[in-house]
């Protein structure tokens, strides 16, 4: 151990009190060795070492009696000094002797590890801890039927299987004692943990949530089963069919079996809400089957790769609308022969496409320069200030969303861009251009923008709440704004909104402050006065209550249109206002109440 | 007009909504179904709730604008997956049949149906 190869790891605080006083595994274990018989009686095991210390002289004569003894028939039951010790009915009789058994031999069992132990010294000192208590507790208790003194009321007993240490020791109590002291004499030990059986272990409890099949699913099923017979389904108007396609995408259910549904060789607009069921098969198979396409949409369209855009190029040559959202899989080989091959495009928009390059956005420009209307590069993650110098050549663009880049472009590239191509931009999307400050406001927006009636600038960390101020006072009156979102700007605050509302108060439809903290109260009343409200979101805002609520959409005026409010994180809205406070208002839907879900 | 009994149906039914609901259709038919069974759509169990105050609620009344063949598939399955839904995890849904009871000439009018009813 370690005193023979000189090395000493840490030890335990025990280990090292009873290396002190002299006590070493190799000396417990001979001390084991020589009471190797097995135990008759099935005590609860505890350590006693002082008792054993004072007690070790005396054992080997105990231990002698007590096999002399008629003891060995585990008669503990009869030897019970308290007359009104409970009945054991025979099952528990049987119950008790087997655990006897099962104690003696599992004491029997950690004696032979004490000699493993003596024989391989080397183990780490852990383990010594846990095997001396056992070595103590194996043989310490007096056997059963002999007499001893009690510790307390030092009167003498019989021992039973029932006795007791004292605690403190050393000694034992006899029974009215041991009862005093609070602890029950007659508890059964814990039962051993019982281990698993493999055929347990391997029944593995699912939750099995039993959904029952809803009727939209068992009629996509039906549809899927006679797509090929689409006759079948009779004749349905193209207003039906988008509802349907909306339908089946709520589920994700539409599949390159279904999809067939949706096409007809002579429409010119198909929109789909979920494309991520359908392989790149189908998608060539779209072209085929819709050649007049010149409108295309696909959401969640990841499966599209460049073999279907470059089956794309022959099957639509009409195509002058593509929406895409989540094209990644397109290279930028793909990217220019679609653009090659489909020049005059009006409505280019991709979403999450991190290969689109300038190389791309070069061949857009050199092909639909004087057509594209509509020029969406959100989440595209190459955006940079070159991209905008090549933006700024569309003279007809009226939509632009270049949102969420992975790196911000710059305030000089921005205002530049705004200069070519404010004048007729009706939707305008920064948001997520964090080095954006307010001199694209002053120098971009305001001086520029004419026409515009969209305007999303979201997560501006460098947009101050003056600067906002300023640019919608100097915004031209003429144009109200009818959709602005400017959530997540938390350095913005009642000037802002202040001067927003005045500008285009009248107009505006839907409104996004959410996150501006420190928006005040009576800045926050002022939005009662824009009564074509549609939509509302003052996440944390932490001004809004009950009663700034009660304001907008409690009584006869205020946002009388309004059809959906958000307060998520307004902690003191309880949804109390209106009549009676019970926070309803027909045609209104408020999201995030802390303390409800849907009102 | 065809009144259609589905009482035999709900045989289950908690005396609580043992009530019965008129369901119209566009085309002027009208269903008697239990309220359980008319529980079983989203949309109509929102209509016909009290708490909401509604017309509807206090004739309980639903109309539902759809052609009465329609209706009655929608009915058809509502009483079938009240009955279902109430009934033991060994029993087994014979969705398969049910399926088959629904013609393709209608399938897609059903469909759009279903997802109003949001079921």
């Amino acid at each position: 151990m370690a005193q023979r190869n000189g090395v000493r790891g840490p030890m335990s605080a025990l280990t090292e009190f009873l290396r002190s006083t002299g006590i070493t595994p190799t000396t417990i274990a001979r001390r084991v060795a020589t009471q190797e018989q097995p135990q008759p009686e099935a005590g609860p095991s505890r350590p006693r070492g002082s008792r054993r210390n004072t007690a070790a002289a005396d054992d080997e004569a105990e231990e002698e009696q007590e096999y002399a003894s008629d003891n060995l028939d585990e008669p503990e039951e009869e030897t019970q000094p308290q007359k009104k010790k409970p009945k054991l009915s025979k099952a528990a009789e049987a119950k008790l002797k087997a655990k006897a058994k099962a104690a003696a031999a599992m004491k029997k069992k950690k004696g032979e590890d004490d000699e493993d132990y003596e024989e391989d010294g080397d183990e780490d000192e852990d383990a010594y801890t846990a095997l001396s208590k056992s070595a103590y507790g194996g043989g310490s208790k007096p056997p059963v039927g002999s007499f001893e003194t009690c510790a307390k009321c030092e009167k003498q007993f019989t021992v039973t299987k029932y006795t007791m240490a004292a605690n403190p020791g050393p000694g034992y109590l006899c029974h009215p004692c041991a009862k005093a002291s609070g602890t029950d004499p007659f508890k059964k030990p814990a039962a051993p943990r019982k281990r698993k059986t493999p055929a347990d272990k391997r029944k593995v409890v699912h939750i099995e949530e039993r959904s029952f099949p809803t009727l939209v699913t068992i009629c996509i099923d039906v549809v899927a089963r006679h797509i090929d017979d689409v006759e079948a389904f009779g004749d349905i108007g193209t207003l039906n069919l988008e509802a349907i396609s909306k339908a089946i995408s709520k589920n994700r259910s539409l599949t390159s079996e279904n999809a067939p549904l949706f096409y007809n060789a002579e429409q010119t607009k198909l929109v789909m809400y979920d494309a991520t069921n359908l392989s790149p098969d189908a998608f060539i198979a779209m072209g085929n089957l819709n050649p007049n396409l010149t409108t295309l949409r696909l959401d969640f369209c990841g499966p599209l790769n460049d073999t279907v855009i470059a089956a794309w190029n022959n099957s639509l040559p009409n195509l002058v609308s593509l929406e895409l959202f989540g094209p990644f899989l397109i290279r930028e080989a793909a990217w220019l022969s679609f653009l090659e091959s489909h020049f005059n495009m009006e409505a280019f928009l991709i979403t999450q496409s991190p290969r689109f390059s300038l190389d791309c956005l070069n061949a857009l420009v050199e092909y639909s320069k004087r057509t594209l209307k509509k020029l969406a590069l959100r989440e595209v993650g190459k955006m940079c200030d070159e991209f905008l110098e090549q933006i700024a050549e569309f003279s007809k663009l009226e939509y632009l969303d270049i949102a969420e880049p992975d790196h911000s472009c710059s305030d000089e590239g921005m205002i530049q861009l705004l200069e070519a191509v404010g004048g007729n931009l009706t939707h305008l999307d920064l948001s997520g251009h964090g080095l954006l400050t307010d001199e694209v406001l002053s120098e971009g927006l305001a001086p520029n923008l004419r026409v515009l009636k969209d305007l999303k600038m979201t997560h501006l960390p460098e947009i101050t709440d003056a600067g906002v101020a300023a640019l919608f006072s100097s915004l031209d009156k003429n144009t109200g704004l009818v959709s602005v979102d400017l959530g997540r700007n938390p350095t913005l605050g009642t000037p802002a909104l202040e001067a927003l509302l005045a500008h285009s108060g009248a107009t505006m439809q839907h409104l996004c402050i959410n996150g501006w903290k420190d928006v005040t109260e009576e800045g926050l009343s002022l939005i009662k006065d824009a009564r074509e409200l549609r939509t509302l979101d003052v996440g944390w805002c932490r001004a809004v209550d009950n009663f700034v609520v009660d304001r907008w959409v409690g009584g006869d005026d205020g946002c009388r249109n309004l059809e959906e409010l958000k307060v998520w994180g307004c902690g003191r809205v309880e949804g109390k206002w209106g009549r009676a406070g019970k926070g309803k208002r027909r045609g209104l839907r408020v999201y995030g109440i802390e303390s409800q879900t849907v009102l | 007009m065809a009144d259609v009994d589905m009482a035999q149906n709900s045989g289950t039914t908690a005396e609580t909504d043992n009530d019965w609901v008129r369901v119209m259709s566009d085309d002027g038919y009208s269903f008697l179904v239990r309220r359980s069974v008319a529980n079983a759509s989203e949309t109509m169990r929102d209509m016909l709730d009290t708490a909401g105050n509604y017309a509807e609620a206090i004739a309980r009344t639903c109309p539902v604008s759809q052609r009465a063949v329609i209706v009655e598939k929608l009915l058809e399955y509502m009483s079938f997956k009240a009955y279902y839904e109430k009934a033991g995890p060994k029993e087994e849904v014979p969705v398969q049949e049910f399926m088959e009871r629904i013609p393709p000439e209608i399938v897609l009018e059903l469909l759009l149906a279903a997802d109003y009813q949001n079921m």
